[in-house]
């Protein structure tokens, strides 16, 4: 019993001690940030002017905060000290946030007051903090540059560039190669003029979808229980179901984000023509739009022959697929009326708390040339903003004769050429407020549209005047 | 005793080794139903990204990857993580278990004015999600205090009771004791606190232990606070750590199966040194006479 | 706190020395727990409380707005019915699921069996576990298409079963995690049964009552503080419960699982509607509030051993 009192009180004392050392060691941390900075390490936060300006002459300096894990950070940061090596006014220091809780921080930072100077935004945040005056102006940043971001990639507010894409990305339809020879189908096309109609598409998905017994939809004693393998899926997040809408002439809004357009019976059978590829066709597994992680789930699981989502997936998943043995081609979306995919791409913002506007546009700018993200463009998950990089053509292969990438003149036609056509818009959050509300609502009115417990038209008609509300912002 | 009574006895003994038998065999069931998802995440450790999502599903891994924990380890900086979590961890158990006995006493022995009100308040304070008070609390750490990037927003609320759950529990624990166990101490004339330390505590040890138990998962676990108050990656803790594996577009989920495989052995191996005490029915040897 | 303060009432008064020395012990107990719950609690409470009559986005500076945000509550927000619905429904299954599922292992690894201390530990992790795993791993299983159940399913020939992608399917589902995630009552069933006095047992069988009545007329009594206490504890926790919705479902199919804490959430960090979350908060607080008193005030007629001495 005496020793146990003993060994009690000594784990207190070494506990005590032990939290004593690691609080101290967040105060040396802070004063010691010059010997920090020396070791590499993403630097700590100095709220010390007086060490700072000791450390770096006149340097202004600038916190850039972007999501990621400390890894990708500390990639960043080494890009940053490039260029502060580059010039002697501007000292950037990167904050990684892990993406998941990303948003969360910048909140609770702007609430307090505490925001970095610049930062990555979520795509669906731009125009609502641009629109409670937390966002700088960038109109100003590419004056003058002989290259500009793709038009489709700059956030606008009130008629003012509050922000352009960190990256470009569209939506297209993925596919397996070897699925298509088995069956002795087509590909997809690559080449926008001879996308398929949807009628084409289904048709196409029908072939490919197999049951148990190697029967195909619409066959006699087809088995829709026990299909093994489907034709296609399209994913229905919200926000790429704008690409459907608008296929159908119909759309989410208005052109310039002021009315809802939703209601429209071309936007409504759109969203269900891609509800009945399960429902009826028979061609599609079924997705309600819980998760993100779309082509893993299809292409690369080897149990759906085609399927549309992200450029990004080049790069996150389908490279080291494409190295286990999958076989995958790039297509265009295949259309309803008009031929459109849809353009985004995550901010680069200049937060309007910072007392550096100018030094933070500079480094944005640096930073948002290709050569600085090169890591995430070359592997394929980010694509170029700047124009020169769709236009002449040396840059292009540049960027994608590399084995991440499929077959080069696919990829240039069904990708570089697409992002860059008319049918690229861009997202519907790069000028429209409130899409987030929008979205969340949406997606909560066709929960029961995906398992045929009610038609879009039945689901949409009824929450229209919610969801009208909540475009106005006022609910 | 008599023959009647023997017979009884050793019927009993018999009925009690079938009624054994039975229990282990529908505790087995239960583990093998309870432990099947623990191993879905342990097999997905091993795994491919592309095996992951393969059709039919397998229970087994093609290829026993265990070089998936030697690349995590790699991302994963598992004993920097934690140390840097049993930093927070440690003071607030044993302030959290400590203070939250002292309250738990109060409220279940002793008897002072405004004893209801201040129950109430307590047991209110449980009803609110910790989520709501997060932009109030983090304004009043950081800009009333100024705790920028620090563990003390994390460990000081376990020196004030250790939470409402826990008083409570404690509480209750001691409310289930018999009060002539402490009116022994009364009449040998120990005071309050000489009851609390030597009688009550021992008695509770499984209680606190439990509580001591509950502060360590719920800190190891608590990724939104731990989120906010810190910034800087190298004071990442283990939940913080967990969190670089999921990037925006990508994740890299047999290593993130992975690191949470090698998360949560601590939390276990806390337990197992725990349930020893609790377990073993230290408590009640006071009773037996 | 109804039921204390009844007792109190019925406790005989002593003398008053003893009074004022057990008082003044017991104030100098409280004095963490009392700045916990000034500070940490409803100094908070009242800034969420004044927040919620305001505009506020945490961006720009707020507008006092009065009630606007609670009537639009009641009477615009097109979640908030079915997001009450989606809770008591999912508390009310968890709640009754875990408590049953928790005593029975606790009374099962309490007994003398082979190995015990490992089944405990295996019925003890998943609640170590942290949460994303637990979700994604069993996202996995619960996969529409081709999650692992449903190809248990097809391979039985069975019609497959959407689990959380069917609105009717999705709350029984995160339920069934919710009870497999109930380690921590099972660890707290474990501690209480240590505290039922084997004398008692032991009196019990000498008088020949079998296990069934033992367990109704000895250990359950004994166990009415720790049952009460883990009743409250597993409501609580499930009526503010939000990461399955957070990590699996986000809130859907449609607002089947749009649990009222993942509604705030939504709404304070995702939509910047600070203001309006805080009245969604008290709404919540409302609702546990309510089911708080009636466990208080039903509690004295079940609990035994409340306030022992008083027997």
């Amino acid at each position: 019993m005496k020793t146990a009192k003993k060994l009690a009180a000594g784990l207190i004392l070494t506990a005590l001690m032990v939290s004593a050392a690691g609080c101290g060691n967040n105060t040396s941390n802070t004063e010691n940030t010059g010997n920090k900075d020396n070791t590499g390490n993403t630097p700590t936060k100095s709220t010390e002017p007086a060490k700072t300006s000791e450390a770096s002459a006149e340097k202004v300096k600038i916190i850039y905060s972007m999501w990621g894990s400390a890894a990708e950070g500390n990639t960043t940061q080494k890009v940053a000290d490039r260029f502060n090596a580059s010039q002697d006014t501007i000292e950037v220091e990167v904050q990684a946030i892990p993406w998941e809780n990303y948003m969360t921080k910048l909140n609770t930072l702007a609430t307090a007051g505490q925001l970095p100077d610049t930062g990555m935004l979520k795509e669906d945040g731009v125009i609502q903090w641009s629109s409670e005056g937390m966002l700088n102006d960038v109109s100003a940043m590419y004056e003058g540059s002989d290259s500009k971001p793709l038009d489709s990639l700059a956030y606008k507010h009130k008629g003012n560039t509050v922000a352009y894409a960190a990256a470009n990305e569209i939506l297209l339809l993925y596919y397996n190669k070897d699925m298509f020879d088995k069956a002795g189908v087509a590909y997809p096309p690559a080449v926008l003029d001879q996308a398929w109609t949807w009628e084409q598409f289904v048709d196409t998905a029908k072939k490919l979808t197999i049951d148990k017994n190697g029967k195909h939809p619409g066959e006699e004693g087809f088995d829709e229980q026990g299909i093994v393998q489907f034709g296609a899926s399209v994913e229905n997040l919200p926000w790429q179901l704008e690409a459907w809408a608008l296929s159908n002439s119909g759309g989410f809004y208005s052109e310039d984000g002021s009315e809802v357009r939703i209601g429209e019976d071309a936007s409504m059978e759109a969203i269900q023509r891609v509800a009945d590829l399960y429902l009826k066709d028979h061609v599609a597994p079924l997705s309600v739009g819980q998760t993100d992680d779309g082509i893993q789930r299809t292409v690369i699981a080897g149990t759906v022959a085609m399927a549309t989502n992200g450029q990004w997936n080049v790069g996150t998943s389908l490279n080291s697929a494409k190295e286990e043995g999958l076989n995958y081609g790039v297509a265009v979306l295949p259309y309803m009326k008009d031929k459109v995919t849809i353009s985004t791409g995550g901010a680069n913002v200049v937060f309007s708390q910072t007392k550096h506007p100018k030094e933070a546009m500079e480094w944005l700018k640096w930073y948002n040339s290709e050569e600085n993200n090169w890591e995430l463009i070359s592997s394929g998950i980010w694509m170029p903003t700047l124009d020169k990089w769709y236009k002449d053509e040396t840059l292009t292969r540049k960027w994608v004769e590399n084995p991440n990438f499929p077959p080069y003149d696919e990829y240039k036609s069904a990708v570089v050429d697409y992002a860059q056509s008319p049918a690229a818009r861009p997202a519907a959050w790069f000028y429209t407020n409130y899409t987030t509300d929008f979205n969340t609502l949406l997606g909560s009115v066709l929960g029961d549209v995906w398992t045929g417990k009610t038609t879009a038209k039945e689901a949409i008609t009824k929450n229209l005047e919610a969801l009208k509300a909540v475009h106005a912002g006022s609910n | 005793m008599s023959v009647a009574a023997y017979g009884r006895l050793k019927s009993k003994k018999r009925r009690t080794r079938t009624m054994n038998i039975l229990t282990f065999a529908v505790v087995v069931v239960f583990a093998l139903i309870a432990f099947f998802p623990i191993w879905w995440i342990f097999r997905t450790s091993l795994m491919t990204n592309a095996e992951i999502y393969r059709y039919p599903p397998s229970l087994i891994p093609d290829k026993w990857l265990f070089s998936n924990y030697e690349k995590t380890l790699e991302i994963f900086k598992f004993w920097k993580y934690l140390w840097n979590t049993m930093v927070i961890i440690t003071p607030s158990c044993l302030a959290g278990t400590f203070t939250a006995t002292l309250c738990g006493y109060a409220f279940a022995r002793l008897r002072f004015r405004g004893k209801s009100l201040l129950w109430a308040l307590c047991v209110g304070s449980m009803l609110l999600p910790a989520m709501v008070t997060l932009i109030p609390l983090y304004i009043g750490w950081t800009r009333g205090l100024g705790f920028n990037d620090s563990y003390w927003p994390l460990i000081l609320p376990y020196f004030c009771g250790g939470g409402a759950f826990n008083i409570f529990l404690i509480r209750q624990f001691i409310v289930s004791i018999p009060r002539e166990l402490d009116q022994a101490g009364t009449i040998d004339g120990a005071g309050y606190f000489r009851i609390l330390f030597s009688i009550i505590m021992p008695a509770i040890r499984p209680a606190m232990i439990v509580v001591a138990l509950f502060i360590f998962i719920g800190l190891w676990n608590d990724l939104l606070q731990q989120m906010i108050y810190i910034n800087s990656s190298d004071k990442y803790t283990i939940a913080l750590g967990l969190t670089n594996f999921r990037g925006q577009l990508k994740s890299d989920w047999p290593l993130t199966m992975a690191a949470t495989c090698l998360s949560f052995a601590p939390g276990v191996i806390f337990y197992l040194i725990g349930q020893k005490y609790f377990v073993e029915g230290i408590t009640l040897t006071g009773l037996k006479n | 706190m109804e039921t204390v303060t009844k007792l109190q009432k019925r406790r005989p008064r002593k003398p008053s020395r003893i009074h004022a020395s057990e008082a003044r012990t017991a104030y100098i107990c409280l004095i963490p727990a009392f700045l916990g719950l000034i500070f940490l609690t409803y100094l908070p409470l009242a800034g969420v409380l004044g927040i919620s009559l305001t505009n506020w986005t945490g961006l720009k500076s707020p507008e006092f707005i009065g009630l606007d945000n609670y009537i639009k509550l009641f009477t615009t927000d097109p979640y908030i019915k079915d997001s009450i619905l989606a809770t008591l429904y999912f508390a009310g299954l968890s709640v009754a699921g875990s408590m049953v599922y928790s005593l029975f292992i606790a009374m099962l690894l309490n007994r003398k069996i082979p190995a015990r201390s490992f089944f405990r530990a295996v019925f003890y992790v998943p609640y170590v576990l942290p949460a994303t795993a637990i979700y994604v791993g069993w996202s996995w299983l619960y996969e529409g298409n081709f999650g692992f159940f449903n190809y248990l399913l097809s391979e039985l020939g069975l019609n497959k079963i959407l689990f959380i992608a069917d609105s009717s399917y999705v709350v029984p589902s995160l339920s069934l995690i919710s009870v497999w995630l109930a380690g921590n009552l099972i660890v707290i069933f474990l501690a209480g049964l240590q505290n039922v006095p084997v004398v008692y047992h032991e009196a019990a069988e000498m008088d020949g009552a079998n296990g069934w009545k033992r367990f109704l007329h000895i250990t359950l009594p004994c166990m009415t503080p720790i049952i009460f206490y883990n009743l409250l504890m597993s409501l609580i926790a499930n009526l503010q419960i939000v990461t399955p919705a957070l990590a699996l479902t986000n809130g859907g199919p449609g607002n089947s699982s749009r649990f009222l804490t993942y509604l705030m959430y939504d709404q304070a960090f995702v939509n910047y509607k600070l203001g309006y979350a805080c009245a969604t908060t008290l709404i919540i607080f409302a609702i546990l509030a309510v089911f708080t008193t009636v466990l208080f005030k039903t509690s004295g007629r079940w609990i035994f051993n409340e306030g022992g001495d008083d027997k």
